[in-house]
């Protein structure tokens, strides 16, 4: 039986192959391999051309595969050459910390006070999820905001964006499937609600709560656009993506105000490296987690 | 018969109606304060919830007002006038603003081409990573197909910026195939396949995870009765394969016709510039550009609201829609 599972399990393969089968075959490896090509490839570019020679490269037409001319360090030189790349990372890494650690605990309480049984359950989870459906906008967020004195401040990075109603819905769900039992156990022993909320249900949860945590650290790592509209003046605090964005927009400038300094032309990508790495170098030990999560993400509701 | 009546009828003689009701509140009060004091706890840790959204997303909703308003930053939202008009210049000067018919219509096009293309691409990879047998392969493909989902969209950006100048390497590759040799992100021409391509790359992979996960779910011995029934690998494709995964097609689809109207403009945002307007501005830049760039509040808070109602149109659109669809897939 399990034989039969496995040579049948994947999407309705069989071992025997016609002449048509090989074509098929030879056209879906070609089609993946293609695919799988044009993912890396853009990275790839950027990797190679970070370490090439300027001038080499500017006078390069089309793909290269490896560095053109000498290999250098000159691009990473001027990426390092003062410390806002140094800050962004600085300030990514306290938001990504921060902002996580908020969520989480918004995110715990969130799913522990949904998923009770009590009188207003309902409500409580219509105040939660009509944010999902209707939004503010811009400039009315952008006022409540300067009221708070957030504007030009990194408190507006790591409170309003910490969690959202989806992650809390989430949580809810998970611990709807801690079984009841456990939870009247632990309170015959008198557990009260804090410890009923991380120390008995919350290891019964980690795997959504794990899921969680990453989406909340990938999107603080990515996230521009909060501070691009709040931290617009406050240089100081801006994330490594805003650093990024505006170290490129001046590059871009100066070089096209005539300044031929052909090492400058390697900046961009030595920051896309910069700004990826990390992330990548992360991703295989979170990748089993963001499968969970994104088939978590077409059976809610 | 008779004495059941009488029973009842002498029972109900005993207490007046009112104070039958009375009985019946006294019995509600005393369930309520019970309740009360069983869950205020739950309700005490709900206040911090509540207030995260009470700050963050209700005053906002709240502060639309000023979408009405003849908005004064030093008057604040209660200070300031309303708007001429009974309060709707603001949307008058929108509708009338000589870009809002492109601004409209690139919003919808950008949007409808990710409702298709753009929603089409993951399913499909999702059903060729299915037909792939040696797991190995098929593994490494998945995962490589959804890295780039976790590339910053600023990163994402920089690159296409690089990639298409008049310079740049797929610019390159468009010159070897005939095209003239011009900075593709000033050509309005392009633009929206551009942001509908940039949104596969990053996201198809990330998109048919659910696919292959509904694939794997398939009841293996359906491939097996068909297989001795004579189907060919391409009828099981479409008999089985595709059938069985419709239920999360479908829903897929409503999901994402409920958030189109709103997501993925930060590309644009990042991407446009003044020679491609005509094509890239979208409600979404729209409003940033007129509240933030140029501090017009009230008619960028109109903008915001106009895209808001449609997206909630749409969002409840969809959740009639998955009901309806939820009833016909189970047939």
């Amino acid at each position: 039986m399990n034989k039969v599972k496995t040579k049948y399990a994947n999407g309705g393969m069989v071992e025997k192959n016609g002449v048509g089968g090989w074509i098929a075959d030879i056209l879906i490896y070609a089609f993946l391999v293609l695919m799988m090509f044009i993912c890396i490839i853009p990275l790839w570019y950027s990797l190679v051309a970070s370490f090439s020679d300027g001038f080499t490269l500017y006078n390069t037409d089309g793909m290269i595969w490896l560095p053109v001319g000498k290999w250098n360090l000159k691009g990473y030189a001027h990426v390092f050459a003062t410390d806002q790349v140094f800050l962004g990372y600085g300030n990514t890494l306290l938001y990504v910390v921060s902002a996580t650690l908020l969520g989480f605990v918004l995110n715990v309480l969130a799913g522990y006070v949904l998923s009770r049984d009590t009188r207003y359950r309902g409500i409580m989870i219509m105040i939660v999820m009509f944010t999902m459906m209707f939004g503010g906008g811009l400039i009315p967020t952008y006022i409540v905001m300067k009221a708070l004195g957030f504007v030009n401040n990194p408190l507006a990075i790591i409170i309003p964006t910490c969690t959202n109603a989806y992650f809390m819905i989430l949580m809810m769900n998970a611990y709807l499937s801690v079984p009841q039992s456990t939870v009247e156990a632990a309170q015959l022993d008198g557990a009260g609600h804090f410890r009923l909320m991380f120390q008995i249900c919350l290891p019964q949860c980690m795997s959504i709560a794990t899921v969680v945590l990453l989406y909340s650290v990938v999107f603080q790592w990515n996230s521009w656009f909060q501070a691009y509209v709040y931290l617009s003046s406050a240089k100081e605090w801006w994330p490594l993506q805003l650093v990024v964005n505006n170290m490129i927009a001046e590059n871009t400038n100066f070089m096209q105000s005539g300044n031929i300094d052909y090492s400058r032309y390697l900046i961009q990508y030595g920051l896309v490296v910069v700004a990826t790495i990390p992330i990548l170098c992360a991703f295989p030990f979170f990748q089993k987690y963001i499968e969970k999560g994104a088939v978590l993400g077409g059976v809610k509701e | 018969m008779q004495t059941l009546e009488n029973v009842a009828a002498v029972e109900e003689e005993d207490v007046s109606p009112a104070e039958l009701r009375k009985r019946k509140r006294q019995d509600k009060h005393k369930k309520w304060v019970k309740d009360m004091k069983k869950d205020y706890p739950i309700y005490l840790l709900f206040i911090p919830i509540l207030v995260f959204f009470v700050i963050f997303n209700y005053v906002p909703m709240f502060g639309i007002i000023i979408a009405f308003e003849d908005y004064k930053p030093g008057r604040g939202v209660f200070g300031s006038e309303w708007a001429g008009m009974h309060g709707f210049e603001n949307f008058y000067d929108l509708f009338s603003n000589e870009s809002f018919p492109l601004v409209f219509r690139n919003t919808c096009v950008m949007a409808a081409m990710n409702l298709t293309i753009g929603f089409l691409a993951p399913v499909i990879l999702g059903l060729i990573l299915s037909q792939v047998r040696f797991r190995p392969f098929k593994r490494v493909a998945q995962t490589v197909s959804y890295m780039p989902y976790f590339v910053a969209t600023v990163v994402v950006c920089s690159l296409i910026k690089d990639f298409l100048s008049d310079s740049g390497v797929i610019t390159d590759l468009f010159v070897a195939l005939g095209a003239p040799k011009e900075d593709m992100l000033t050509n309005p021409k392009y633009f929206w396949w551009i942001n509908t391509f940039a949104g596969i790359w990053q996201g198809a992979g990330y998109g048919s995870i659910v696919y292959v996960a509904a694939i794997s779910n398939i009841n293996p011995d359906l491939y097996e009765a068909a297989a001795l029934d004579g189907a060919g690998r391409w009828r099981r494709l479409v008999n089985i394969t595709l059938p069985s995964i419709l239920p999360t097609i479908i829903m897929m689809f409503t999901m994402s016709v409920g958030t189109v109207f709103m997501t993925g403009f930060d590309k644009v945002l990042l991407l446009y510039n003044e020679s491609i307007y005509d094509t890239a501005d979208c409600l979404s830049t729209f409003t940033y550009r007129w509240g933030v760039e140029q501090n017009n509040y009230g008619l960028s808070s109109a903008a915001g609201l106009f895209q808001s109602v449609i997206s909630t149109a749409l969002l409840l659109l969809s959740n009639k829609l998955t009901k309806v669809a939820a009833k016909t897939s189970l047939f």
